[in-house]
């Protein structure tokens, strides 16, 4: 499989190398809200926007059941949400809601809706749809869906009901910071079509891949065209869509979009060289051969800032006893030396971040010292410390927590003799943790640590990590977003994913149960300010403690065809700028 | 014959019996399970995960999953896909027409090639035209199938342009008449066509080449020519007979190997087939997904095997299974 990549990546090289007198071409930047507004044009009806999509093709057109993005990238076309996220700002904006508000409790919701608005079959969208979704689909216990989660705190469920047509009242068991995030995440579905099929139980397999378009009914610009099975999705044109733009001319401008499915990563790149696509995901490998032909190909490199996925490293703290065995999860002493904050920031101080980005991201790519990078915006601390490469400091912290080379091997020991020397584990396959993790043990050993390296299965890693918790050091990766508030399940000590020491029955430490506290309060928090002074006080506590060393985030790029008008890359405007799908056109 | 047929049924179900189980326990031996990938996305929640497990019953003894697979299994119910949310049954025939029309075709071309071929090679021992044909023979089958794709596409794509760079269908494919579409399709099935005829094509053709050889050396040959046959007649209506024997049982494999697809090469050149779906099954572990494939694939070599030996029967009258 590898080789594979490797020879089609030589060809590509080649067919690459051919034509190199591209003149000099730049990177550029993400635009601002700004720009986009005085630079939005009056488009053109008709075209064809071609996109390509990794793996197997889409599982499911159900925007409820399926929440991966193997269906989330059709759906988000197809259906709409009451809100909207802004593409620069993070900040709620009306879609299929005009306006909503809330009592002086903050538990009670008034929302009101659009009148104008109707399905892609011709039937009008009122609130008896709002609550249909929520009330019969949401909260049904026999139908598939991971919202439900979200909308249920403590097992009390939303109160969602109909004032009139187009006003829904919801009511809430606690105040929610983020309930005008989750009422646009969540995709609203006609009532009038698939009531009978929640009645009759196969709402779960509604939508499937054998859709006619007349099965997928939504509000959104876009409609289900055709699907050939692994080969493309095909959305057209809604012609009854709701917006206009200033012209009066309907939206949306595009008669259809197309992902060709491709399962493989150097054709997808491939097939946006020749011209076949017109947006492409850059991966690092693809920047050096893609940049000089911007001219030439007729694109256009954007840069979006840091990825929201994140790699660190993270040491066990878990003090628990194997039920089975009787034996501690890690051994004792090992325990520790990670619990001492100085270690953790040792390992930080350790690793050279740069070096990381120079050899495995080739060069495209920032170091990273807490959870949160400057592209989330508004929730960024950049306050934080910046843990810089600095071995003589990573020394002299770990020689005041009483690890000193005593028997001048080169590994420092602790009181009792323990030589400092410890498993790291990353999930194998995948290519850029096994290269960061190589590094990560060779800075560590300059300090006196010694790091076996360890890649086993994915699925070994995480039941190591959320059941068996027989592990020392681990080198992961989590998807992260602009808004803190989803982060409960990593940050709070009661967590799933707190990593570093899950579940625990009463927060281990004083800053643990800080970070509980902040993330109790700022889900309940509806000012916007004060919850980012909670959050910038999480990221203070995180970056001083260290449980997960963060390394580096990967540059976002993304390619744009010339031939695109009104296409503005947006820092937090999706993987592909399409947050206004309405108004690309095809010039 | 007949109790022949039935006898081999017989052992044939036994033999799925103890197929479906050794599969079953690999693929529960693997560690962890399909949610597994779940816990690691901080929106989902244990008790979905919890939820979903026991919807699929997951937690219970593997025998008992076993037994309850095992039970629907026999009623024609493959049971359901956790990654598309649909049953087995639907999820394969998706993509069965796709691998059946490449292996078919890969087959037909194949056979209809190797064959004059390799009696070309026998006939024409060791004069040039066989030393060649053994020489490309070689070649075809030391070129790993990923190998001879690449090659492929970066001549007749990249560089001449001349064919498409993978998938199934073009992008105009929908605006198409009847007679373009058959075209359109016809273009994309060339190299994986090519590629799949390139390796059987190899094989077949030297092990029809070393039949015939044997063949011709034997007495009945030189007494076919000594009374005066046409060449043509001692090389096809009694070597060839003879020779073919061989052939059948290969064509009972490749019969089987039509249905389980070509997972490289299927990847390389986007082709919505069998084969990556069942890799990305196993790599998921989408246990009734690839239960189905392995079950399917099973029956099939069960299948072909008996083909090949009742056609045998048929072809050969010294054969007899009484």
């Amino acid at each position: 499989m590898k080789k594979t990549i490797t020879v089609i990546l030589a060809f590509g090289l080649l067919a690459g190398c051919r034509r190199e007198q591209a003149g000099p071409s730049e990177i550029y930047r993400a635009c601002t809200e700004e720009d986009y507004k005085k630079n939005k044009v009056i488009g053109k009806r008709g075209g064809t926007l071609v996109l390509a999509t990794f793996g197997q093709g889409p599982k499911s057109f159900n925007p409820v059941t399926s929440g991966e993005t193997s269906t989330t990238d059709y759906t988000g076309h197809i259906f709409e949400g009451l809100t909207t996220m802004n593409a620069w700002t993070y900040a709620p904006e009306p879609l299929l809601a005009e306006s909503w508000s809330h009592d002086e409790s903050g538990k009670v919701w008034t929302v009101k809706l659009r009148k104008d608005v109707k399905w892609n079959d011709g039937v009008p969208f009122t609130a008896d749809d709002v609550v249909f979704t929520y009330m019969d689909v949401i909260y049904n216990p026999k139908i598939t869906t991971s919202t439900r989660d979200i909308i249920t705190v403590d097992g009390k469920t939303w109160k969602v009901e109909k004032i009139d047509a187009h006003t829904v009242r919801f009511t809430l068991p606690t105040r929610f910071a983020i309930f005008e995030q989750v009422i646009g995440g969540t995709e609203v579905i006609p009532k009038h079509k698939y009531e009978a099929a929640v009645k009759a139980g196969t709402f779960d397999s509604a939508m499937g891949l054998d859709s006619k378009p007349e099965d997928i009914v939504g509000t959104g610009a876009f409609m289900f065209d055709n699907y050939e099975t692994g080969v493309r999705v095909t959305l057209k044109r809604n012609p009854l869509y709701w917006q206009k733009d200033a012209a009066g001319n309907q939206y949306p401008y595009l008669d259809k979009i197309t992902w060709l499915i491709v399962q493989n990563l150097d054709a997808m790149m491939l097939a946006f060289k020749q011209g076949e696509t017109d947006m492409y995901r850059l991966r690092g490998q693809d920047f050096p051969i893609l940049k000089p032909l911007q001219e030439q190909g007729k694109f256009k490199i954007y840069s979006l800032g840091p990825n929201f996925g994140s790699s660190f490293v993270v040491l066990n703290q878990h003090p628990g006893k194997s039920p089975e065995s009787g034996k501690p999860f890690i051994e004792p002493y090992k325990r520790a030396w990670f619990e001492k904050t100085e270690f953790r920031q040792a390992v930080a101080h350790a690793i050279d971040k740069r070096s990381i980005i120079d050899t495995v991201l080739n060069g495209l790519g920032y170091p990273q010292d807490g959870p949160m990078t400057f592209r989330a915006g508004f929730f960024y601390n950049d306050k934080i410390r910046k843990y810089a490469y600095d071995p003589p400091r990573s020394k002299e912290l770990l020689t005041k927590i009483g690890l000193v080379d005593r028997d001048g091997d080169g590994v420092v020991e602790d009181t009792a003799g323990h030589e400092v020397e410890f498993t790291l584990l990353t999930n194998a396959g995948n290519t850029i943790r096994e290269r960061i993790s190589e590094i990560v043990r060779k800075d560590l050993q300059r300090v006196g640590m010694k790091v076996n390296l360890l890649f086993i299965e994915f699925n070994s890693l995480v039941t190591k990590l959320d059941k068996t918790f027989d592990w020392e050091c681990v080198l992961l990766g989590l998807t992260g977003g602009p808004e803190p508030g989803w982060g409960g399940h990593i940050w709070k000590s009661s967590g799933r994913m707190h990593m570093w020491y899950p579940l625990q029955p009463r927060p281990a430490t004083k800053w643990e149960a800080r970070l509980d506290e902040i993330f109790d309060l700022g889900l309940k928090e509806l000012d916007r300010d004060k919850r980012k002074v909670l959050y910038d006080e999480w990221q203070m506590l995180v970056n001083e403690q260290q449980p997960y060393v963060y390394t580096v985030a990967a540059e976002d790029l993304v390619g744009v065809r010339d031939r695109l008008g009104n296409v503005f890359v947006a820092p937090l405007g999706g993987r592909l700028p399409l947050h206004n799908n309405h108004e690309i056109f095809i010039k | 014959m007949t109790s022949f047929i039935i006898r081999r049924l017989l052992i044939g179900l036994l033999l799925l019996w103890g197929a479906s189980l050794m599969g079953f326990s690999i693929m529960k031996a693997a560690p962890g399970d399909y949610f597994d990938r779940l816990r690691m996305d901080p929106r989902v929640s244990q008790e979905f995960i919890e939820q979903l497990r026991q919807r699929y019953r997951l937690d219970d003894h593997v025998l008992i999953q076993y037994g309850a697979w095992l039970w629907r299994f026999v009623q024609l119910d493959f049971g359901e896909s956790f990654e598309y949310m649909l049953p087995v049954n639907k999820v394969i025939g998706s993509r069965l027409v796709n691998t059946l029309v490449l292996n078919l075709l890969a087959i037909a071309f194949t056979w209809a090639i190797a064959i004059p071929i390799g009696i070309y090679a026998a006939v024409r021992q060791y004069s040039l035209g066989d030393k060649i044909l053994s020489a490309l023979a070689f070649v075809g089958m030391s070129l790993p199938s990923f190998f001879s794709a690449l090659l492929l596409l970066y001549i007749f794509s990249a560089v001449l342009g001349w064919l498409p760079t993978g998938g199934l269908t073009s992008l105009d494919h929908d605006e198409l008449s009847f007679g373009g579409k058959l075209a359109d399709y016809a273009k994309h099935l060339v190299i994986p066509v090519s590629v799949l005829s390139l390796m059987a094509l190899a094989g077949l053709q030297r092990i029809t080449r070393g039949n015939m050889l044997e063949v011709l050396r034997q007495q009945y040959i030189t007494t076919a020519r000594a009374k005066g046959l046409s060449e043509r007649r001692v090389i096809y209506k009694h070597a060839l007979r003879n020779a073919v024997n061989p052939l059948i049982t290969i064509f009972g494999y490749q019969f089987a190997a039509m249905f389980s697809g070509a997972a490289l090469l299927e990847i390389i050149i986007n082709y919505p087939g069998l084969g990556s779906l069942m890799l990305t099954a196993i790599r998921s572990q989408d246990q009734f997904l690839v239960m189905g494939g392995f079950m399917m694939g099973a029956i099939m070599l069960l299948v072909g095997n008996l083909l090949a030996e009742i056609l045998l029967a048929v072809v050969d009258p010294r054969i007899s299974y009484s």
